[in-house]
């Protein structure tokens, strides 16, 4: 076998080999709502902060938008 | 020559380079980006108390022996927060028109807030008598971190409002400092009633 697998060979492996700890008793927790929660909260945490990004980029883009039309206005010669 | 250099006006001296008109004040900017990482510390610490309330699924929640929490008085609290926020948007449209129109409902604003905050000292007061203090459970030790945290940032934002006031009497107040405490002061109003529903609530 040549040289060139053996990275391959250890991603699979690395992969493959390890088990699931269970170690964590949240996300492991046999009652429903508890893993209903750490999910919940797991998926609001992930995506707040990108929503709140997201507002933000967006309101910038529309005073950026609204700042250009107004100055726009002021360099178009006014009209007789 | 580059083509930049070969652009002169009719006098033959180089044009200035055009300004670009601040699309938003660099206080204002700041300070949202500050309540961004706050709004994430206090998403943070309610998905922490939402995932211990769930695991005691079962159990009592309160613990027992440990108070409840005083809703009702808190809701009416809640209502002086809103209603100071509300006064602040009135400042802002007061300013836009007049600045000095605007010293009455920041006033309100200030002053309904430090109601809140004592209101809420009060009922702090009367927890502790009760037996509900940071160590005597998981609830009182996330009720005093969450509480506490907001009231910490309820005292800050209030200091900038009475700040902004004192600017706004000698008529050195700009439009880009009262938005910067604006938006401190909106963060303050906004993540309470979530936190109310939280905490209080759930």
């Amino acid at each position: 076998m040549s040289r060139r697998w053996i990275p391959v060979l250890v991603l699979l492996l690395l992969f493959f080999v390890p088990g699931v700890a269970h170690a964590c008793p949240v996300c492991f927790d046999p009652r429903d709502q508890s893993n209903g929660t750490f999910l919940a909260s797991t998926a609001f945490l992930s995506l707040f902060p990108l929503g709140m990004l997201g507002s933000a980029g967006l309101w910038l883009r529309k005073r950026l938008r609204e700042t250009d039309a107004e100055e726009r206005d002021e360099d178009s010669p006014a009209e007789e | 020559m580059s083509a930049e250099s070969a652009v002169l006006t009719m006098d033959g001296s180089r044009p200035e380079p055009r300004r670009r008109t601040q699309i938003v004040a660099n206080g204002v900017l700041g300070m949202i980006m500050f309540t961004f990482t706050e709004a994430m510390l206090f998403a943070g610490m309610i998905s922490a108390h939402a995932i211990v309330r769930a695991r005691s699924a079962g159990q009592m929640w309160p613990p027992f022996g440990q108070p409840r929490l005083p809703i009702e008085q808190t809701a009416f609290n809640t209502a002086a927060l809103l209603v100071s926020g509300v006064a602040l948007v009135l400042a802002h449209f007061a300013y836009r028109k007049r600045a000095r129109q605007a010293l009455g409902p920041l006033a309100i604003a200030v002053l309904l807030g430090l109601f809140f905050v004592v209101f809420q000292g009060v009922e702090w007061a009367a927890l502790l008598d009760e037996g509900l203090t940071l160590q005597s459970s998981a609830y009182g030790g996330f009720f005093y971190l969450i509480v506490g945290a907001h009231a910490l940032h309820a005292v800050a934002a209030i200091l900038c409002l009475v700040w902004a006031w004192f600017r706004l009497r000698r008529g050195s107040l700009s439009a880009a400092q009262l938005g910067t405490v604006e938006v401190f002061w909106y963060f303050v109003v906004l993540v309470w009633p979530l936190i109310y529903l939280k905490v209080y609530l759930s």
